[in-house]
């Protein structure tokens, strides 16, 4: 018997189990049914105890290594079916040199990885504005040096904080253009009907 | 007088034939009192409102709104609260209905209290980790609420992946927080009790190809598998219990205030899906303080401050053992944990909670805020 006869002959017998399980188990509830109390009392407590004893077989079942292996089968199964429809639409848009969803997906990434790239240098320069900031507020620490010489190391730190500041400006404007660029590529037609609003990299604040 | 016995006797196996003709006029007469409540069901869900307290938006960003939440008492403490909610349903489970209202407690205890939302997320936020999340929207409300108070702290509040999020965010920057407060937050996911954890066993579940293949986790999905976690409650027992209960007023309404808010799923991004099953579920990285966000790494004992750690005894999504290890990983001193005999929602919901939890959980909060 070859392994996936043994798997699937185990799945079969996990199900079998499951149900088994869950008849017994409403079996055994009903066994029970009390004439004593009032009927509706009883019916009650009756379809409660029967419910119970589904859920406990059905979460049993849930857990077994055959439940979870019939799970990925089924996932994967759909996943692809959908990329191979994807592929299908793909060749489509192709034909008709429309962009496709796996042209704006890469349009977005690279968004991404311009975004990254720009708040990670940003990144460093706020980490190193912070280390002049604290070294300024920190005159003792600089090898006890005279006040005159501390005022100008200060304001030739506030020039390169200037600096930086216009470098973060200039980015900051750089990516407003690529943002623009971007969009105008995005909804030049024909274009797919997927909006362009609210692109990484288009992160803009407002305070009310 | 008749006896069980003599009952039994008389009767047969039906019992006592009277008490079952008075039962079935019983019924009958309820049932017809159901009938005429069918129609009005749909009137009654469309009066279902998403959040009671007043409230005005105060900060917006990309699909972020932060809100404030008006109190008509004064405001007694200084140190802004901010609510935090997972990115996978709508935040309004904190303001559910009057007499349900997690956030109506601490407004009306005087503090100055915010909600994020996150918003919904479309295609184009499919690359957004959790990094941006964190680092970047979480980070940028907090210096916002820091500056608009004139506070260098906030206290934060987190429900279930709200509160694995306000846990990184405060282990990241200590400095910033001044108390957290954790809901159902999933931090340890070594244990096996939860369904979840089992099914996204790197054995069975492929997240990359998931991730790859989808973009953004569609809410449906997500939906279906948090209904699958109960299948015979969810799918059985629920609409039993609404049909056996719908000439009853109070509980229609809770059932489609509570059944609004769980149907109205959002996507959740696709990279912040992928880290949260590969570097939480499948690796769980956090505990070992090996957790890579960005270009920074969480260590939990980096978390210094006063902690309030809430779960939920019957909680199938969060179970206790995913929660409750966090009072041992952090530096804290000042640490607390409260076991709430509860599920996941009704942690925040539930009458008992809203009774008891929340006022206590206001004036843990009140004795640690300026």
């Amino acid at each position: 018997m070859d392994d996936r006869m043994s798997e699937t002959l185990e799945q079969a017998a996990a199900f079998q189990k499951l149900w088994l399980d869950s008849f017994g188990g409403v079996a055994k509830v009903w066994s029970q049914y009390s004439t004593d109390g009032p009927p509706p009392d009883e019916m009650r407590k009756a379809r409660n105890g029967m419910l119970k004893a589904l859920a406990g077989a059905w979460d049993e079942f849930m857990r077994t290594p055959q439940f979870m292996e019939m799970m990925k089968v089924s996932l994967n199964g759909a996943l692809d079916l959908r990329r191979m429809a994807r592929d299908g639409m793909n060749k489509i848009h192709e034909g008709f040199e429309t962009p496709t969803k796996e042209d704006l997906d890469s349009i977005l990434l690279a968004i991404r990885h311009i975004e990254r790239r720009v708040l990670d240098r940003l990144e460093g320069m706020d980490d190193r504005v912070r280390k002049i900031t604290e070294r300024l507020e920190k005159p003792d620490e600089r090898g006890g040096k005279p006040d005159g010489v501390g005022a100008a190391g200060a304001g030739e730190l506030d020039e390169r904080i200037r600096q930086i500041e216009r470098r973060i400006g200039k980015i900051d404007g750089g990516i407003g253009k690529l943002g623009e660029r971007i969009e105008e590529l995005i909804n030049r037609p024909p274009v797919a009907s997927v909006s362009s609003e609210g692109a990484p990299g288009k992160r803009k604040a407002s305070i009310k | 007088m008749s006896t069980t016995t003599d009952v039994k006797e008389k009767t047969g196996f039906f019992g006592n034939w009277e008490a079952w003709q008075t039962s079935f006029l019983d019924e009958g007469f309820t049932n017809l009192r159901r009938m005429a409540a069918l129609p009005l069901l749909a009137e009654k869900m469309e009066r279902v409102r998403k959040g009671v307290t007043p409230r005005e938006i105060v900060y917006e960003e990309d699909r972020l709104k932060l809100y404030r939440y008006i109190g008509q008492g004064e405001k007694k403490h200084k140190t802004p609260l901010c609510f935090v909610f997972a990115l996978v349903n709508r935040p309004y489970i904190f303001d559910l209905k009057e007499g349900r209202s997690v956030l109506a407690h601490f407004v009306n205890a005087g503090f100055d209290t915010y909600l994020v939302d996150w918003g919904t997320p479309t295609r184009a936020e499919r690359y957004l980790t959790t990094d941006d999340y964190v680092n970047g929207y979480l980070h940028n409300v907090i210096n916002f609420l820091r500056e608009r108070t004139g506070e260098p702290q906030v206290s934060l509040l987190g429900y279930c992946m709200g509160g694995t999020l306000s846990t990184i965010y405060t282990a990241l920057h200590q400095e910033r927080v001044r108390n957290l407060i954790l809901l159902a937050a999933g931090i340890d996911f070594a244990t096996r009790d939860g369904l979840i954890n089992l099914w996204t066993d790197p054995r069975y579940f492929d997240v990359d190809k998931f991730v790859d293949t989808m973009g953004n986790i569609p809410a449906d999905f997500l939906q279906n598998a948090f209904l699958m976690l109960k299948p015979i409650a969810n799918l059985i027992e629920k609409p039993i219990n609404l049909l056996e209960n719908l000439h009853k007023e109070e509980f229609v309404e809770d059932y489609l205030y509570m059944e609004t808010w769980l149907n109205d799923n959002i996507p959740v991004p696709g990279e912040v899906y992928r880290e949260f099953a590969k570097y939480l579920f499948q690796q769980n990285l956090l505990t070992r303080n090996r957790l890579p966000v960005g270009r920074h790494t969480v260590d939990l004992r980096k978390i210094t401050c006063p902690l309030l750690n809430l779960m939920a005894k019957n909680d199938d999504l969060v179970p206790c053992a995913q929660t409750e290890p966090l009072n041992d990983l952090v530096s804290s001193t000042d640490k607390e944990k409260i076991i709430w005999p509860a599920g996941h929602i009704g942690l925040a919901v539930s009458g008992k909670a809203q009774k008891e939890l929340w006022p206590r959980a206001t004036e843990w909060l009140a004795k640690r805020s300026q």
